[in-house]
């Protein structure tokens, strides 16, 4: 048996921040919210505090000096976590304006003892703190007894078997402030700005005794409240070695079935690239379309301004009997990490398989310029949450035409794919027609040949070959034995 | 800007029935100060000493602005929240008038804090002062 001491860990009820935090709140520990204004201290706060907060577990809530009781009241109600009923009952709100004026910490910490005394409460929150210690350093003395007063909080918070909170605005983290050291848990919070785009997000600086997942954590305040969105951890669990034999997926096109050498190995990743027009909306739908009939469900992330779904009675019919889930976030300011929590709550609530994303080039637009830098790093994590569901992907990239080099993605991300089929616009004879090809499918067999398709009502339908034309990438074929009388001529042309 | 009406006869009973049965201008005075004094009591430690003190002196505003009869009255009070000095100035007033005032002034704070905090925040603030005092004896009978 361990004699070690187990820390109980609070659900903070706060979606998302359990997982950032490492399995939660350590009770009894004694934290700092921190960041700058309007960054969601104070609501933060209220949503763990009305969490967690029982007739027998209560909390109590020091107001100093910063925003009004009344204003706070106001405003906290607007949030759907805030309870009338729970206020002097499981919750109680003090007010120290008075004593913090006073600019004696002593007199401060007094009346935080007496009233944690009177109400032996569970949680304690100290809202805002740094009006304590600006009041505190408008004495004689600056900064009289700060380190001590902390110190002596922490303790006695400690001892007397409370979690708290204090809440207060710090600018720089780089600071060189008492209540960092003493603190067990720092979370601070940030709005980042670029352009005329704003994003929050959250990192937990310090949290002792536990794993927290490091880096910077997005996070967005409805009406709900606070959600962070944690990072998803990859289930590695699930990432079972690969079927043998390969169980493939139908596209819901035969003839590409036998292209990618008898259809989709299951769980894998594909990219369908090329150019705006060339059908990837198409088969992607298609593709969700093969599912249904086979009694799968799938889920679609679309990120366009017209939804190609609008337009594809087949897909819009789909969504609506349910059988696909659809993840049309119109949300302004997108991070990946949401992105990927939408889509895997939509997985798991419909038991889906297939997934679309249409399309990558949307989906970088949607994205906050803030997180466009990383994109790529982004979609790698993107892909692999996705494969950790264990659901099979299928992407579409628009695909700029560029006739001198075979590209599959604007962003580098075809690595990141285990398939690869790519679409191109070719001119013959004064018409535009399009060719398809399977460039890659990971560990299988898979067809060579550039294939021309054409699109009708009933989808995508794939022809021949174009054996008599070469060059077809270069987008301009030209007739191999026309071509090649021309080179014999050209051989014995004089002085070439 | 109106208490329902639910509230409003809830305020109305709670200050008949602190005051007593026939009361005279003292005991009615006696009793708006006491249930100032509750709310005083039940707020100051949410929104402090002077956030209580801010929502009386609106509501004597808005008391002496909807009812001008009161203003000439009640005006000249002081800035803070002077119960004793209201009280002084009630006692000289008739039952009819002291009764109307407090009905008035302590109204017009319910339904204050009800747009600053809605309703059943407010409500939950408020319920010791009125409901208790439906069920207690009127503290004035307890007096000398």
């Amino acid at each position: 048996m361990s004699t070690r001491v187990a820390i109980n860990r609070l659900a903070t009820g706060v979606p998302g921040l359990d997982e950032v935090l490492g399995g939660g709140l350590p009770e009894f520990s004694f934290n700092l919210i921190a960041g700058p204004p309007g960054c969601g201290k104070t609501t933060l706060a209220h949503q763990m505090m009305f969490a967690l907060a029982t007739p027998e577990r209560p909390a109590l809530f020091f107001t100093v000096l910063g925003e009004p009781p009344l204003k706070m009241l106001r405003y906290q109600q607007q949030f759907d976590f805030f309870d009338s009923d729970a206020i002097n009952q499981s919750i109680r709100y003090i007010n120290l304006a008075d004593d913090t004026l006073a600019g004696d910490l002593d007199e401060v910490l007094r009346r935080i003892v007496s009233e944690v005394e009177a109400h032996s409460p569970s949680l304690v929150f100290v809202d805002s703190f740094r009006s304590v210690v600006l009041a505190s350093q408008t004495q004689d003395n600056p900064n009289n007894n700060l380190p001590q007063f902390i110190q002596q909080l922490g303790m006695l918070m400690t001892t007397w078997q409370a979690t708290t909170f204090l809440i207060g605005e710090y600018f720089t983290e780089t600071d060189t402030n008492p209540i960092f050291t003493v603190a067990d848990g720092l979370i601070w919070l940030r709005q980042s700005v670029e352009r005329n785009s704003m994003v929050r997000k959250m990192e937990i600086m310090k949290m002792r005794g536990q794993p927290t997942l490091p880096g910077l954590h997005t996070f967005r305040i409805t009406t709900a409240g606070i959600k962070v969105f944690a990072p998803a951890i990859a289930d590695l669990s699930v990432e079972a070695p690969p079927e043998s034999p390969i169980k493939r997926l139908k596209m819901g096109v035969p003839a590409l079935d036998e292209m990618l050498g008898g259809g989709l190995p299951r769980g894998y990743s594909l990219l369908v690239a090329g150019p705006s027009g060339s059908g990837k909306s198409i088969l992607a739908a298609t593709f969700l379309g093969e599912g249904a009939r086979n009694g799968e469900t799938g889920v679609i992330a679309v990120f366009e301004q017209r939804p190609s779904y609008s337009q594809n009675p087949r897909l819009a019919s789909l969504i609506n009997s349910g059988q696909v889930g659809l993840v049309d976030s119109r949300a302004p300011d997108l991070s990946i990490d949401e992105v990927v929590q939408l889509l895997l709550s939509e997985i798991r609530r419909l038991k889906a398989t297939r997934v679309v994303i249409d399309s990558l080039s949307g989906f970088e637009l949607a994205l906050a310029p803030t997180f466009r830098e990383d994109f790529r790093e982004s979609l790698s994590r993107m892909v692999t949450a996705l494969k950790g569901a264990g659901v099979s992907v299928l992407m579409t990239s628009e695909l700029e035409d560029r006739y001198t080099d075979l590209r599959f993605s604007p962003y580098g991300t075809a690595f990141m794919t285990d398939a690869i089929i790519v679409q191109r616009y070719i001119e013959v004879e004064s018409r535009l027609l399009r060719i398809m090809a399977v460039v890659k499918v990971r560990a299988s067999a898979h067809c060579n040949e550039l294939r021309q398709y054409h699109i009708d009502e009933n989808g995508l339908q794939i022809r021949d070959m174009l054996p008599d034309q070469e060059g077809l990438l270069g987008g301009r074929p030209t007739n191999r034995v026309q071509d090649r009388n021309t080179q014999d001529i050209k051989m014995f042309e004089p002085g070439s | 800007m109106s208490t329902r009406s639910e509230e409003s006869r809830q305020i109305v009973a709670s200050l008949a029935h602190r005051a007593g049965s026939d009361p005279d201008t003292a005991r009615i005075a006696e009793a708006i100060i006491a249930i100032l004094q509750d709310i005083n009591a039940a707020l100051t430690p949410i929104i402090g000493q002077q956030g209580v003190i801010a929502l009386y002196r609106r509501s004597l505003h808005l008391c002496a602005s909807t009812h001008p009869r009161l203003a000439c009255t009640y005006d000249n009070l002081q800035a803070s929240m002077d119960l004793i000095e209201l009280k002084t100035i009630l006692v000289e007033q008739d039952e009819t008038d002291a009764q109307f005032f407090g009905e008035m002034l302590l109204t017009i704070l319910y339904d204050l804090l009800t747009t600053l905090i809605g309703p059943s925040l407010t409500a939950r603030l408020l319920s010791g002062v009125y409901q208790s005092s439906l069920s207690d004896t009127p503290s004035q009978e307890n007096s000398p």
